[in-house]
């Protein structure tokens, strides 16, 4: 139940079956932490300030009616595009890609703020437009979209820039895009497919979407990260080799542990019952986003609540997909229980959001 | 401004195409739960070995060799511990602290140190050990050992090396040790049901095999089997701890038959001249001497020898490698005259009584060819006996004419020619028995009378190794029964007696015994000098094999100038008589005189077997 605590002077925002259950997630996702980072005391400090933080920052976006976000979606836009230009101008290169921009006491991946900042503003840009949606329009998102997705997707950082992409496809299609749009520029896009194979993708995207096929091609090599999760998932088996138990994790055969990889860390300890324990709270948060959705109070708040909650279930399949090896491999974290700055908080501040849009009523609704 | 009716139009469209979109995860959600199920439950074993895979490293660890052991328990090969210095790298910070540290006690040279220097990085990246100074001193053993306490990374290891105790004389009959190619060890290692992969080695020298002699032949029961240790290993490779460790099985010990004394005996009775001996016992048939002279130091060759040292063995031209007992050719000569003898007495062609008259020569019928006895002017009417103790060659010669070629080749088979006789010999030649079709399909050329006659003395086509000449002395002794040779004495061996000797009367047995006892007893005899060496009879029957044939003893005055021509030294001998317990035979290359010059070898080595 959405609820409006009201006190004396002013009320409160909040969906507890929401916060409560990523709340959960969150404290789970520290224990992971814990045991994929080795028992790292200074990675689970700070990704405890993160959560702490992260559940405030949630709390504290709930709070603005949903008008603000729809009146100021414009400039938040602008101000996370030039995010993204001072990260292109002045961003620091890890591992070959630049997606990050120092802020002092913060390393802020741009691509994560945007993540949030488009699909709301394509909300806002559709919201009030008639059924169906012009051609004009579409165009005008459409550029939008793929605008920001090549800026994001040079940095590189391909997984985000789908998410990104995706994000403003969903919000198009929920908008309400011709079905015959839809059909051409589907098939248009399955015949560019081997154009953007060959001009688009980087020789290590190919590499990667390669060994997806054939993992075993070379097993040490490019297949490694993917035959090793597969190991650690696998040898988990129903009941897990226990908390700080898993090997694959410890002897350090599994890659990026607490970050991409932290679902085969999970599957390898908790095996096939805590991997259904964790998945089932996310389905929760998804079918909890469906209601909240289908209730909302205007086409604004359900476009966007949509919108992100898609942002939300896309990372999680890509990151889940990834691990198990139904996909090529890609950078993408799992929500809440990854380590991380900019990725952690982005969420925080998606549900704080989709929590405001889905509680604050409109008076002549009542 | 939107109005009503679109707006319920608008939001139905919304909650279709939402619900549409959800359902399109929930289709990914169930891929994705499958997949996990699959991977989690369905192809949980063979996960759960991968990953078990992954973090236990196993290593083997290599057995000793088996200790080979003369008959009176005289160890003859051993494993010779030599003590290392081993360090464990990644347990240690300062690697110069350390050197200065350990320096102190145990003095490093330079190009000790610089090999510390150069692995100690890499073996401590994966937790391997390093053995920084081999073969350390009692002294340095002491020194470290008392303060070991100080160096908790530090530990002195045994390493083996093979080592003969007496490396000239069994390099052949032993032979020696090496280094294993990857497709051997491959092999042996699949055999144990193991993996060529790192190994913790008990040798200095690594993997060995033996190459030649009973090492070679016995290698797979002196190998051993390896054992192994598990580590636990993370993915760099690093040992974390060890989880399990399967002890290697050490090689079987080998009891051979050998007799050190006698072997002793026969290397410096040959004193470094070419040729071999060979000595068997009777009642087993095992090899109690094997020697081929000159020899060189298996020691060398196992534990590493300079190439000039190695090409100047392999260029000598007494060539020290090759195993004459076994593989080298030889006329049988003279030697050959007891079996020629039994076979006219079982074919009935002659009886003991039979005599000659001995002019010194035989002329063959067919084509009035000479074929010339050893004696000018003969030895005037002789009977077998007397043939057999004076050597007459025309006795023997008028004996093969009237021999059927194919039965006389399959009666000398019998005697051990022409095949294999040994069971554990390290590739033995069989040397060559020749018959009509072996001299067609050889030479192209059809066999003749004078082919036959010059069989019965021994020379022409036949050639025997001397451990066939050392069999076929035992079978006479034995009266007609033998197995096939071996280096190891087996207990209540089932005898073979179904070969045509058997037909044999036990009296003509007993006559040939006396025949060859005369050979050093009679007065006549051709080992007459022989007599005095000993203190028991023997019986024995020399040979001399011509290498240049010639008419005339000035003749041959003139080839002897070159030593190579010079003829071999043949005997073969038994005893003690009447009741035989060891056979010998011994080759002297060029030695000229088979009773005089071979003889003297074969009654030392019988003395040494007999009276010790």
């Amino acid at each position: 139940m959405k609820k409006k605590l009201t006190f004396k002077r002013f009320s409160i925002y909040f969906d507890q079956y929401l916060f409560i259950s990523i709340t959960l997630l969150s404290v789970m996702g520290l224990f992971f932490l814990y045991s994929a980072s080795q028992g790292d005391s200074s990675t689970i400090i700070k990704q405890s300030i993160f959560v702490v933080f992260g559940l405030a920052l949630m709390f504290a976006m709930s709070q603005p009616d949903p008008d603000f976000y729809n009146t100021f979606s414009g400039i938040f836009l602008i101000v996370s595009l030039l995010l993204i230009f001072a990260t292109i101008i002045f961003g620091k290169e890890i591992n070959g890609a630049q997606r990050w921009l120092n802020l002092g006491f913060f390393t802020l991946q741009s691509s994560e703020i945007i993540k949030i900042s488009l699909p709301i503003f394509i909300s806002s840009y559709l919201c009030n437009k008639s059924l169906p949606i012009s051609p004009k329009h579409t165009f005008i998102t459409l550029i939008l979209i793929g605008f920001i997705f090549i800026l994001i997707a040079r940095q590189p950082d391909l997984g985000t820039s789908l998410v990104v992409f995706m994000a403003g496809i969903y919000i198009l299609f929920l908008a309400g895009l011709g079905w015959r749009f839809i059909s051409i520029s589907f098939g248009i896009f399955v015949l560019s497919l081997p154009f953007l194979w060959n001009n688009f993708l980087e020789p290590f995207q190919r590499q990667r979407i390669q060994t997806l096929f054939d993992p075993n091609a070379d097993p040490y090599g490019t297949g490694w990260n993917i035959t090793q999760s597969k190991i650690a998932i696998g040898s988990g088996g129903i009941n897990g080799k226990g908390f700080q138990e898993g090997s694959q994790a410890h002897l350090d055969f599994l890659p990026e542990t607490e970050t991409d990889f932290i679902f085969a860390v999970i599957a390898e300890e908790f095996g096939f019952i805590g991997v259904c324990i964790l998945l089932s709270i996310f389905f929760f948060i998804l079918l909890r986003c469906l209601y909240l959705a289908f209730n909302a109070r205007d086409r604004f708040c359900r476009l966007a609540i949509g919108g992100l909650s898609l942002v939300f279930a896309s990372t999680l399949f890509i990151n889940l997909s990834m691990v198990v090896g139904l996909i090529p491999v890609v950078g993408m974290p799992l929500p809440f229980v990854s380590k991380g700055g900019s990725s952690l908080l982005s969420f925080y501040i998606a549900f704080g959001i989709i929590i405001s849009m889905a509680t604050h009523k409109k008076l002549m609704q009542r | 401004m939107i109005d009503l009716e679109e707006r319920i139009l608008e939001k139905k469209s919304f909650f279709n195409r939402l619900v549409f979109i959800y359902l399109l995860f929930g289709i990914l959600f169930s891929i994705l739960l499958y997949k996990t199920y699959s991977l989690q439950v369905s192809s949980f074993s063979d996960y759960e070995i991968a990953s078990l895979k992954n973090r236990t490293r196993e290593v083997l660890v290599q057995p000793t060799r088996g200790v080979i052991y003369d008959r009176k328990g005289n160890i003859l090969v051993n494993n010779v511990p030599s003590y290392d210095l081993i360090i464990k790298p990644w347990k240690i910070e300062n690697l110069d602290n350390f050197i200065e540290k350990i320096s102190e006690i145990i003095s490093l040279d330079k190009k000790e140190i610089d090999y510390i220097d150069e692995n100690f990085n890499k073996k401590a990246l994966y937790n391997r050990e390093l053995t920084i100074k081999r073969n350390l001193t009692t002294d340095e053993i002491a020194r470290f050992e008392v303060r070991n306490f100080r160096y908790p990374n530090a530990f002195i290891d045994v390493r083996y090396s093979r080592q003969n105790k007496y490396p000239y004389l069994f390099s052949h009959a032993i032979g020696y040790v090496g280094g294993v190619s990857n497709e051997q060890l491959n092999e042996i290692l699949i055999n144990q049901e193991k993996e060529q992969k790192e190994t913790l080695f008990k040798y200095s020298g690594g993997f060995l095999i033996g190459k030649t002699g009973l090492e070679n032949i016995y290698d797979k029961s002196l190998r051993g089997k390896f054992g192994k240790k598990s580590y636990e290993v993370d993915a760099s490779g690093k040992f974390l701890e060890e989880i399990e460790f399967i002890k290697p099985k050490n090689g079987i010990n080998l009891f051979t038959s050998l007799d050190l004394g006698a072997q002793k005996e026969a290397y410096n009775q040959m004193d470094n001249r070419r040729g071999a001996v060979v000595a068997l016992e009777l009642e087993s048939g095992s090899i109690v001497t094997y020697l081929s002279t000159p020899s060189f130091s298996v020691n060398s060759i196992a534990n590493g020898m300079s190439t000039s040292e190695f090409n100047s063995l392999l260029e000598d031209e007494n060539k020290p490698f090759f195993d004459r007992a076994a593989q080298g050719r030889y006329s049988p000569a003279s030697t050959i005259k007891p079996a020629i003898a039994l076979y006219g007495i079982k074919e009935q062609l002659i009886d003991w009584e039979f005599s000659i008259d001995d002019p010194g020569y035989f002329i063959l019928p067919e084509d009035q060819r000479v074929y010339r006895g050893w004696k000018e002017g003969g030895h005037g009417t002789i009977n077998l006996s007397q043939a057999i103790i004076q050597s007459s060659n025309t006795y023997f010669f008028s004996l093969a004419y009237k021999s059927d070629i194919n039965k006389l080749t399959n009666h000398l088979s019998d005697y051990g020619f022409g095949r294999n006789i040994c069971s554990d010999c390290f590739n033995p030649d069989i040397g060559l028995l020749p018959s009509p079709e072996w001299k067609m399909n050889n030479l192209n050329f059809g066999w003749f009378k004078g082919d036959t006659v010059n069989l019965g003395v021994g020379q022409g086509y036949m050639s025997a190794t001397p451990i066939q000449l050392a069999y076929y002395s035992a079978f006479l002794a034995n009266k007609g029964i033998m197995n096939k040779l071996s280096f190891i004495k087996h207990e209540n061996k089932k005898v073979d007696v179904s070969n045509s000797a058997s037909k044999i009367q036990k009296t003509d047995w007993d006559k040939i015994h006396k025949s060859m006892i005369g050979v050093i007893e009679d007065p006549r005899g051709t080992a007459k000098r022989l007599k005095s060496l000993k203190s028991y009879v023997v019986a024995a029957k020399s040979g001399t094999v011509e290498l240049v044939s010639t008419e005339t003893k000035e003749d041959y005055k003139i080839i002897r100038e070159n030593k190579g021509n010079r003829d071999h030294a043949i005997i073969i001998a038994f005893g003690p008589m009447p009741n035989p317990k060891y056979a010998v035979s011994v080759v002297i290359e060029n030695g000229e005189s088979g009773g005089s010059v071979a003889g003297p070898v074969a009654i030392a080595v019988l003395n040494k077997l007999i009276t010790e």
